[in-house]
């Protein structure tokens, strides 16, 4: 894996949109989340934690806000 | 300061959809915080979300019992157990328990908006290219699959994700450069 295909796969688990198990009916990992090694994946959670709080002051909802509320109907 | 956000609880309770938004806004950063030590283990990001949305559920039923932020309490609680349980599903090693009451610390740092802190984002917000601002403001609605927005922005799938890499990069430098460390404050 190159360093750019192995930071888009982290780029993307910073994503907020996670299908859903139709059995289940719980958020599924992301599938780029299981190619990750653990320090790409701790990687990974640092980003979301700063990307949640910068979209939290841009928008009032960050992105993980809207995919809940989105479920709730 | 710490927050309480159970102010927002009767209206939750009630079944008012704004007001959880309004909780979550206080709740998300400490409920993430908390699953820190998961990262390697669980997407954080599919817990977090699985576990808010049980909390709006068990809102209802969560009683208040004179100490701050009884909603932030259980739902620290639930992201935990949501974590444990993937952890034990998937036959990971499972972090010690001696962080089990951690919630009580997590739950003290609800903290209220800081209103200088989202003037400096917005500033820096508006310095942004455009592409990357583009791919920034398009993430937002978690609905879509980044190949699906990808493809509406008509960028193709890397350049979009570098583009938001990039995005984020610019306003932690822009921020910073007015001596606010957004990573101190995650």
């Amino acid at each position: 894996m190159t360093p750019e295909e192995r930071d888009a796969l982290i780029e993307a688990v910073v994503g907020a949109c996670r299908s859903i198990d139709p059995f289940t009916r719980m958020a599924r990992a992301h599938p780029a989340w299981h190619d990750l090694d653990d320090d790409a994946r701790q990687i990974a959670y640092e980003r979301a934690l700063v990307t949640r709080e910068l979209e939290g002051a841009l928008n009032d909802e960050t992105s993980t806000a809207r995919a809940v509320l989105a479920r709730i109907g | 300061m710490t927050v309480d956000l159970d102010l927002h609880l009767p209206l939750i309770a009630a079944g008012h959809r704004d007001a959880f938004a309004r909780w979550m806004a206080g709740a998300e950063l400490p409920m993430r915080q908390s699953l820190r030590s998961f990262a390697t283990r669980v997407d954080v990001e599919s817990v977090m979300q699985e576990a808010l949305l049980r909390t709006w559920q068990i809102a209802p039923r969560v009683e208040l019992d004179g100490k701050p932020n009884a909603l932030l309490r259980v739902s620290l609680r639930i992201a935990r157990n949501l974590a444990i349980d993937e952890v034990r599903r998937t036959r990971r090693l499972c972090p010690g328990d001696e962080d089990i009451d951690a919630s009580l610390d997590f739950a003290a740092r609800a903290e209220p908006p800081d209103p200088m802190l989202r003037k400096w984002i917005r500033h820096c917000h508006e310095r942004l290219p455009a592409r990357p601002a583009l791919a920034l403001e398009a993430r937002l609605d978690a609905s879509e699959p980044d190949a699906a927005i990808a493809a509406r922005l008509g960028m193709r799938l890397n350049t979009f994700l570098q583009n938001f890499t990039r995005a984020r990069k610019l306003l932690i430098e822009c921020l910073r450069a007015r001596g606010v460390d957004i990573r101190e404050l995650a």
